[in-house]
């Protein structure tokens, strides 16, 4: 109650920027702050600098739609995002911020026989390692959302959904603040407006980060810069097998309580949720060519918009507030590459599509390890780099297609 | 209550309307809009606020703020004061509990206002864990603007109009008006748009006005969707002049939500447009020569104008409003008191200049003026008016921020509310925005984007050029999803024999962009015509591909793994397409029609892929070759079972003895009179010929050979059916029984790859794979139990795999299937179990090779 009366400050600023660091991480995400703040939590190591080129969360941190779940397709998928929904689930108090993380489950519908036999395997697949996630019929479909329409006389008719009554929403921007306050009080480093502009390597290090405010040398540099990793990684001679695409979403005027659960449709390529302010929050899956350039398109929310209408006849009238794009860096398996690279002492987090945000404080547990022990933790050794020279993916492209 | 008839007012007074608010029946005359209406009934509270519910009235008159938001025919969140009266409207209160007058959610501003400042709920509910589930259950049922779903949805047109103009000028006004009639003049063709109703009868020589219309946003390519009425003109723009003016911003004071307080253009429009009289007492506060004007209007409205000052030059002085009932009752400036029912306040004029910057354009902060300008344009966008800046100006908010001094009426952020987050460490537009909410509310940031910036420059001691803007996005005004969506479309394909499958009771399915019939009433029946008697298929949506040209035959031999330079003309082979890392992608057939000229079929959903495909590789390794698309010229049908033959022979000149026209030949001949490509194939497991004609034949020919084959009850097969016979035969389906990762070694088609034949799509990988061995293999199954596809196989308790396919088997009553099966149990007679759900598991033994007629006689016969 005193901290509710008089916050105080979250964290420094103007704070000036030092010749060195144990370690740099290039990125003011929610994943970067993570890392920084595990580092400090986990391993005591402070000496640690956040570089954002903008503001912090500006990134995917605040353009994602802040849905949390781990029905994943693949073990591997699952037993990770499972891991990060477990520290979600306690972030509020860990953090001692509310992230306003509210578990209202995650409803994928199935139009098609085929959907349901994807719904089918992910509920296997989820069961097995204690995902509660399962395949309900139309009734229950019905009863749980009222405001779907479940008629036979639309485009694709519902036959089914997968239910995960533990996929959450929450306040996006919260969890990246709250990660930066924790981080700061322990004493890292948070650097806005601070752009990496490039990396000089010697050998097989990478010796110095270049930024408008003065060089800095690191003991280990950590790119985790979502989008922006291609050019991150290019700095360094190093390419990426993935590519960026634009992603948009959209939110309504708030309306009186509709939605209980996120409602995710494949077929239609869409979601959406009821945030607890009451707007309604939709996306799309990603455009189908890469680019950086991040303005909305037109057709995007007209898509949307034409389906949102259909599945929910209810919400025709109400009015689109406001739409906003951001960027995806997506692999050939649609899973994340979280690795050491060549370079003895530059980190990658990268490739992770839609799919950043959900992992950030497992992503953060397990790289702050790997920075500070070395240590390859069991949930990320199946995202190395090595599986696609190995030719062995881990195929998340059946339930990325577009289940955020 | 209307004054006298007065010159330029848009009301009819010959024409009386009513509706019904919160029940109560409401007179209007046509030309007003919900909000006058409501106004020149005396009403004075229009809503209350999203967090403290505190009483909100007509402010600004012009739709640029969230004061007057009302459901309107079960539409929330409108306007009021924009959305002409018709008639009959049933228009309800919103954002309240109780009544307009006595809500008594408004404790919130009274006792709660100290402990909800700017992000409290970021501190609150964290301990116990057990207790936030219920909070925000609380929290979600007490926020929220309009209902929805509890009045049937207006029956309601909504379409989209796909138009161009040679000059699109957004904005009615006088330097909208003149830059229309300017290009008119010069022969272009020149739409002006203006959300206003009352420029609706506007005329200019040579240009079609839109209005009231809405330009919702500026997307790439000059792309304006302009929305009016329900109907969406999607206007592409040679040049976009925009001509948006610019907005009145409040003054921030203490109280300055109030009803009562007014802007400039709100007094001009009650007087001017609806010969409405504001108050009875006014004072006037204003940084420009509105002000003068409002209070001449005032005067001639009978208004009594107690005090009028011009803010310009002057000490800013301290104002304070206060309240009687919920409505302005006074006002004290610098500590001096008066009474008045109306307060007319205005900092001055920003620029409008949303859809410029969504356009490309930079904006820049003007210190002097104390705006943010539109600076660079980009090519093919104008600005003519006050929306460049010229004549704009507003003044900086006096100092002391109040807890009552709104920047932000909608989301109800106050001054305070903004020093206390940059006190937080929130120093930037961007990210204060987020976490105060500040701008992201209905009125899109119209009145409290600049101030919001002017705080936080003041709080930080950074300059407002260097702050900067939030980014301007569409839409400009909030519009309804339904009008954004437009008309409801489905945009499938049919195949040519659409109508006549429909006449022969085809039931459709979806599969991809095709509507295909699922079944014709009884699946059963047809999987028994084609193993005993004859069916026919429409397979016309196979992909056709004619590929030739001098290097075709080694364009096929470096894109497919098996050898096709060995193909022999007027023969057919399977083959399969990967990606460069050897995942399979679509599997079809390769036609031999002659030396240097192929037709190549794919999947139905397969072929846009594959064709993209094709021409990539056909430009990257510079070969002479042609690809054609000619899936839509052709139609095709599937002709199968023991009569088939005997049928065929009836309509065709082509000799069909098994000895002259083998399994796997091509022939090409007429068949009921059309050229056709025919060729024999057994997908289905039975003797069966495939044949391609143009698809202007279709009909003829599919209903000579229904007619030839009714004495051997042929039937119609539909997908259904042709999913259980393939089964039978262990085909897969791509994107059925593969997934993004399958490759051919998982499937047992490894001994189809010519390694030896030097590269083709995906060779390394496979290659790579092949030395390692698949970790899972795609084999047949048998089961006691019939599983969903889907349902995971366990090995040793974990799962190992997944059912792709799987059908109780109309020949042998036995359940058959494809799965996924950890490779080192892929042989035959292995065991493993199959998740059944709720713990119940079922037994499966592996099954390689084909269910039915393993040996394929009946299909080479």
């Amino acid at each position: 109650m005193k901290d509710l009366l008089r916050p105080g400050r979250m964290w420094r600023t103007g704070l000036p920027l030092k010749k060195r660091y144990d370690v740099v991480i290039i990125g003011g995400g929610v994943q970067g702050l993570a890392t920084a703040y595990y580092l400090a939590k986990n391993h005591g190591i402070t000496d640690v600098a956040v570089l954002e080129k903008s503001y912090i969360g500006s990134g995917g941190s605040g353009r994602n739609t802040a849905i949390v779940r781990s029905n994943y397709r693949t073990p591997e998928g699952a037993s990770f995002y499972q891991a990060s929904l477990d520290l979600y689930d306690d972030l509020s108090a860990e953090l001692d911020f509310n992230i306003m993380l509210t578990k209202r489950g995650v409803l994928s519908l199935a139009h098609s026989e085929r959907a349901l036999a994807t719904a089918t395997e992910r509920a296997s697949v989820n069961q097995k390692l204690g995902i509660d996630s399962r395949v309900i019929g139309l009734d229950e479909v019905r009863r749980r959302v009222p405001a779907l329409n479940t008629s036979r006389d639309v485009t694709w008719p519902i036959l089914g959904a997968l239910i995960h009554p533990g996929g959450a929403i929450l306040r996006h921007d919260a969890v990246v603040w709250g990660y930066a306050r924790g981080a700061d009080r322990r004493g890292v480093e948070i650097h806005p407006f601070t752009e990496v502009t490039g990396l000089d390597t010697s050998g097989d290090r990478v010796t110095k980060i270049r930024t408008p405010r003065g060089d800095i040398e690191a003991g280990t540099v950590l790119s985790a810069t979502a989008g922006w990793s291609s050019g991150i990684c290019k700095m360094v001679g190093l390419r990426l097998p993935m590519k960026t695409y634009v992603l948009q979403a959209f939110v309504t005027e708030p309306i009186r309580p509709l939605l209980v659960e996120t409602v995710v449709s494949t077929q239609m390529r869409l979601y959406v949720h009821q945030t607890t302010r009451g707007e309604l929050v939709a996306g799309a899956e990603a455009e189908p060519y890469p680019t950086y350039q991040g303005r909305s398109t037109l057709t995007f929310i007209e898509s949307i918009s034409r389906y949102l209408v259909e599945l929910f006849p209810a919400i025709r009238d109400v009015s689109i507030l406001r739409t906003w794009s951001g960027l995806c860096d997506v692999t050939p398996d649609y899973s994340p590459i979280i690795d050491r690279t060549p370079l003895a002492n530059f980190i990658v987090s990268a490739g992770w599509g839609t799919y950043g945000f959900k992992a950030a404080p497992i992503v953060g547990v397990t790289l702050s390890k790997l920075i500070a022990t070395n240590q390859v933790d069991p949930l990320i050794k199946p995202f190395g780099l090595h599986r696609f020279t190995d030719d062995r993916f881990i195929s998340e492209a059946a339930s990325a297609a577009m289940s955020h | 209550m209307r004054l006298p008839r007065r010159d330029g007012e848009t009301i009819d007074r010959d024409d009386r309307r009513t509706f019904t608010f919160d029940g109560k029946e409401v007179q209007a005359y046509a030309g007003d809009t919900i909000g006058s209406a409501l106004y020149a009934n005396g009403q004075r509270i229009f809503t209350r606020s999203f967090k403290y519910h505190r009483p909100r009235g007509l402010s600004c008159a012009a739709g640029n703020c969230a004061g007057c938001l009302m459901e309107v025919d079960g539409e929330p969140s409108v306007k009021a004061c924009t959305r002409t009266v018709q008639g009959g409207e049933v228009v309800r209160s919103q954002t309240i509990s109780g009544s307009l007058e006595r809500d008594p959610m408004r404790v919130v501003d009274h006792v709660a206002g100290p402990v909800t400042p700017v992000g409290f709920y970021y501190r609150l509910g964290i301990r116990p864990k057990a207790a936030w589930p219920h909070i925000e259950r609380m929290l979600r049922r007490m926020t929220g603007l309009g209902r929805v779903g509890e009045a049937p949805p207006k029956p309601h047109r909504a379409d989209v109009e796909h138009r161009t103009a040679g000059v699109l000028v957004i904005g009615a006004g006088r330097s909208g008006q003149e830059a229309a009639a300017r290009y008119a003049a010069e022969g272009r063709q020149v739409i002006l748009v203006d959300e206003r109703a009352e420029y609706a009868s506007l005329a200019i020589d040579g240009v079609e006005v839109i209005a009231p219309g809405t330009a919702l946003g500026v997307y790439e390519g000059r792309l304006v969707p302009v929305h009016a009425d329900g109907l969406m003109h999607r206007i592409r723009a040679e040049k976009i002049v925009v001509a948006t003016g610019s907005i009145d911003q409040p003054l921030l004071f203490e109280g300055n939500d109030l009803p009562g307080v007014m802007t400039p253009s709100a007094v001009r429009r009650l007087v001017g447009l609806w010969s409405i009289r504001p108050g009875t007492r006014a004072v006037v506060l204003a940084a420009d020569e509105a002000g003068d004007e409002a209070a001449r209007l005032l005067r001639e409205a009978g208004t009594q104008v107690v005090e009028t000052i011009d803010l310009r030059g002057v000490r800013p002085p301290k104002v304070k409003a206060a309240a009687r009932h919920g409505l302005l009752a006074a006002v004290e400036i610098d500590g001096r008191k008066i009474d008045c029912d109306l307060l007319v306040a205005s900092a001055g004029r920003q620029p409008a200049y949303s859809l410029l910057a969504q356009s490309g354009c930079s904006v820049r902060f003007d210190a002097e003026k104390g705006i943010f300008a539109p600076d660079q344009l980009v090519d093919g966008v104008e600005a003519a008016g006050s929306v460049t800046g010229e004549g704009a100006a507003v003044l900086a908010a006096a100092e002391g921020a109040g807890k009552r001094t709104f920047v932000c009426p909608c989301e109800d952020v106050t001054a305070k509310d903004l020093v206390r987050a940059v006190g937080e460490g929130f120093e930037d537009i961007e990210i204060a925005k987020r976490y105060t909410t500040v701008t992201m509310g209905p009125c899109q940031g119209r009145l409290c984007h600049l101030h919001s910036v002017r705080a936080l420059a003041r709080a930080t001691g950074v300059g407002e050029a260097a702050l900067g803007t939030t980014t301007a996005r569409p839409p400009w005004q909030p519009t309804p999803l339904g009008d954004v969506g437009g008309r409801k479309l489905n945009p499938g394909k049919r195949t040519a024999l659409h109508d006549a499958n429909r006449r022969a009771g085809a039931q459709y399915v979806w599969t991809g962009v095709w509507r295909r019939p699922d079944h014709y009433g009884d699946a059963a029946a047809e999987i028994k015509a084609v193993h005993e008697g004859v069916g026919l298929m429409d397979v016309s949506t196979l992909g056709k591909l004619y590929v030739s040209g001098p290097d075709a035959e080694a364009f096929l031999d470096g894109v497919f793994p098996n050898r096709i330079s060995t193909l022999k003309v007027d023969r057919v082979r399977y083959g399969i397409f990967n990606t460069d890392s050897g995942r399979i992608i679509d599997d079809g057939t390769i036609i031999r029609v002659g030396e240097r000229d192929f037709l190549v079929t794919t999947s139905s959903g397969g072929v846009d892929q594959v064709y993209e495909a094709f021409l990539l590789w056909v430009a990257e390794r510079k070969l002479a070759v042609d690809v054609v698309n000619v899936s839509g010229a052709l139609s095709a049908v599937s002709l199968s079972g023991p009569k088939a033959r005997e049928v065929l022979s009836r309509v065709t000149d082509v000799d069909v003895a098994n000895e002259a026209f083998k399994f796997l030949d091509v022939r090409q001949g007429a068949v009921a009179g059309a050229s056709a490509l025919l060729m024999r194939i057994g997908f289905l497991g039975e003797l069966g010929y495939e044949i391609h004609f143009p698809s202007t034949a279709a009909e003829h020919v599919w209903e000579a050979l229904m007619k030839a084959g009714a004495e051997f009850g042929i039937l119609p097969l539909g997908v259904e059916a042709l999913k259980a016979l393939r089964l039978e035969k262990g085909h897969i389906i791509v994107g059925i029984d593969t997934d993004s990762e399958t490759t051919m070694l998982e499937c047992g088609m490894g001994p189809m790859i010519a390694w030896d034949k030097g590269e083709f799509v995906g060779n390394e990988a496979l290659g790579r794979m092949n030395e390692r061995g698949a970790d899972r293999a795609l084999v047949g199954f048998t089961a006691d139990d019939l599983p969903n596809e889907g349902t995971a196989v366990l090995v040793g308790g974990e799962v190992g795999g997944r059912v792709t396919s799987a059908r109780r088997s109309a020949v042998s009553g036995q359940v058959i299937g494809l799965a996924y099966v950890p490779a080192a149990i892929g042989s035959e007679g292995s065991a493993f179990e199959l998740d059944l759900g709720e713990g119940r598991r079922g037994g499966a033994k592996v099954h390689i090779g084909a269910f039915y007629d393993p040996d394929g006689e009946r299909m080479r016969g």
